[in-house]
């Protein structure tokens, strides 16, 4: 998301001429107006809500957040939820990027096929996703009928309510907003770049390595961004796939929400999955644009 | 000029969004707002239960689907924001004598008083927390063998593996005094005895059965599936969900000796704004053991009344208990117990099941 512009270059002399609107063109308080819905939107719709809740978190002054520290289940789940989404957003990006990189080259019908089948499940409602997961997975699944009848596995295995599952149905659900970045990202390089590489004598792998990857770590970064923080707030797949060991901070939430009705405790729960996820992402920019010297990654 | 056109569409359109604004209301008047929990269940009480209502009163019930638990959040979130657009919501037993509940419900006991004297009705019918909807079983199932000797027949036997072998499985919905109840009850603690719950007691004699527990199902479907799946051979499920799968020829069978017994209860919300429908809606259950043998015939659940009991058929009744297993097996819950100590219950689950 934060990244669109960044993969946008900067316009050159030759853009403005050719570009008479363009946005520097217009007058600093035109600006302004002209962005005022979407911060009044922002404002009323975002901000306003995330200040009443970090508010009602404080409604018996810190006692919500005591009580959060003094239990070890609450920074268990935390763990939990945190390698949950790490492993989550690893996967995406190992098998999302070479699904964007054949859709900058693929053409025609094949291109369109494999657009289709980018799309169509993030089209698909969560639900029916995780439904489909417990189809396949279950004693009696899909998968387990192929195993025993190949003769790899005697008894049926227990894949449905574990941990692996889990991880396996978020990576499903989540791949389409790791591959749409790394995609606007790579489609973006002009080809001339690894042309020039290939002139210099440089091997596929190398143009790859060298000149196409780095290129394209902004969109990388956009997508491990967006799989890594909604990764942090699945609710309905570990309910529905994962077993009693797959307890995520989603799941600790709505039980405070809705069981116990404690909601200033499950708001000081969703502050600290707030600051987590915030402190997590800023952590990830700043080892990137260190180890990389990205200066445009912003 | 553009300009004067677009203040032009806007000014009606305005006026459109009040006119329709001003005449909802005036529409509403005679209609009635519940929230249920959806799917079959809503189905049968729209038939036994609200069709009847709307034919003899005319007056139209709207139904609203939500799981319990979002159901009451969001009941609680209408009274706290003063803007409440439902008039009644279905509740547990256990729940609807919370305080949570009388925050968020209108105390019922004046409107009770008038059915205190219908001899057929149960004595927990109508309380301050909601009128009885009907009562259901969460009771141990198991699957039927030809070459068994016996079958499994009380809590104890669910915690014999050598006798009984095979996958258990038991409720993980967020609300875990049934299970700690069953752990209690095998460990050898009497009926009499069970509340207040030894929660230590009942972890130490849960951690016994830990390992093959092969199903810890949320939801009832999951509870079916995992059945049908061979995911367990004896479980912990509801009684509906038990009578479904026999329906559909499943080799199952239950045991009343070993059962938990719970309501569902209509509550008023606080402020309806259809609040002398509501009551009327309400009555129609009470004063109609009819309607209610209907309702429960198809979702094989007691109602609250005797005579409705009577009237239902006789393969529905099979699947009740008698009163006899009632009075000597089934268990009915401590409300009060369960509700004091909700807070505590839960975080000690979460700690020991994940």
């Amino acid at each position: 998301m934060m990244n669109i512009q960044a993969s946008v270059q900067r316009p050159s002399r030759l853009a403005t001429i050719t570009r008479p609107r363009d946005a520097s063109r217009f007058a600093p308080l035109t600006s302004w107006l002209l962005t005022l819905p979407l911060v009044a939107t922002f404002a009323i719709g975002f901000l306003y809500p995330l200040a009443k809740l970090v508010t009602l978190s404080f409604t018996n002054g810190a006692e919500s957040y005591i009580r959060l520290g003094q239990d070890a289940l609450y920074f268990g789940v935390m763990t939990t939820t945190v390698v949950t989404a790490a492993a989550v957003t690893g996967f995406c990006l190992v098998l999302g990027y070479p699904v964007a990189f054949a859709m900058t080259r693929l053409r025609g019908k094949a291109a369109l096929i494999t657009a289709a089948c980018v799309f169509v499940p993030l089209w698909t409602s969560v639900l029916i996703r995780s439904y489909a997961w417990i189809v396949l997975l279950q004693r009696k699944g899909i998968i387990n009928d192929v195993l025993q009848d190949a003769g790899l596995s005697v008894h049926p295995l227990k894949l449905l309510y574990t941990q692996s599952a889990v991880v396996l149905a978020m990576t499903h659900i989540l791949l389409p907003f790791a591959i749409l970045p790394i995609y606007a990202t790579l489609r973006t390089l002009p080809p001339d770049l690894a042309r020039a590489a290939a002139n210099l004598g440089a091997g596929a792998v190398r143009t790859f390595l060298l000149i196409t990857l780095p290129l394209s770590l902004p969109g990388v970064f956009a997508g491990a961004i967006l799989c890594f923080v909604l990764a942090l707030g699945f609710y309905i797949t570990p309910a529905l796939i994962g077993g009693p060991g797959s307890m995520l901070m989603a799941t600790l939430i709505g039980q405070q929400t809705t069981v116990l009705l404690d909601w200033p405790f499950a708001a000081a729960l969703s502050t600290v999955l707030l600051s987590d996820a915030l402190l997590i992402v800023f952590l990830f920019r700043r080892a990137l644009s260190l180890s990389k010297g990205f200066h445009n990654v912003h | 000029m553009k300009s004067r056109q677009h203040a032009c569409s806007l000014g009606s359109l305005v006026i459109v969004a009040t006119a329709f604004m001003t005449q909802l209301p005036a529409n509403a008047q005679d209609q009635v707002v519940i929230a249920s929990t959806g799917g079959a269940y809503d189905r049968a009480l729209k038939e036994a239960w609200f069709d009847p209502f709307t034919k003899d009163t005319g007056i139209a019930v709207t139904i609203v689907s939500a799981t319990n638990a979002e159901m009451r959040a969001k009941a609680a979130a209408m009274v706290k924001s003063g803007n409440v657009t439902w008039d009644l919501y279905l509740d547990g037993e256990i729940q609807s004598a919370s305080e949570a509940h009388r925050q968020v419900t209108e105390d019922l006991t004046t409107f009770c008083a008038r059915f205190s004297t219908k001899a057929d009705l149960a004595a927990n019918a109508c309380e301050a927390g909601g009128a009885l909807l009907q009562s259901t079983a969460t009771l141990l199932v198991y699957r039927k063998d030809e070459g068994a000797q016996a079958a499994p027949e009380t809590w104890a036997d669910m915690w014999d593996l050598g006798r009984f072998p095979g996958g258990r499985a038991f409720p993980n919905f967020d609300d875990p005094w049934r299970v700690l109840a069953a752990a209690l009850l095998a460990d050898g603690v009497e009926k009499d005895k069970l509340f207040p719950l030894d929660v230590d007691r009942a972890f130490r004699k849960l951690d016994e059965i830990r390992d093959d527990v092969t199903l810890w199902w949320k939801t009832g479907d999951q509870s079916v599936q995992g059945f049908r799946n061979n995911e367990y051979d004896l479980g912990q499920i509801w009684l509906t969900r038990a009578k479904a799968m026999k329906n559909d020829g499943l080799p199952i069978g239950w045991s009343y000796k070993a059962s938990f017994l719970v309501g569902d209860r209509i509550a008023l919300v606080k402020g309806a704004p259809h609040r002398d429908n509501a009551l009327k809606l309400i009555a129609f259950w009470l004063d109609n053991p009819a309607v209610q043998a209907k309702a429960c015939d198809v979702l094989s659940c007691t109602p609250p009344s005797t005579e409705a009991i009577s009237l239902m058929s006789e393969e529905a009744r099979k699947s009740m208990p008698t009163t006899a297993e009632i009075k000597d097996s089934v268990i009915i819950p401590d409300a009060a117990w369960i509700n004091a100590n909700a807070a505590m219950l839960l975080r000690r689950w979460n700690n020991w099941v994940r």
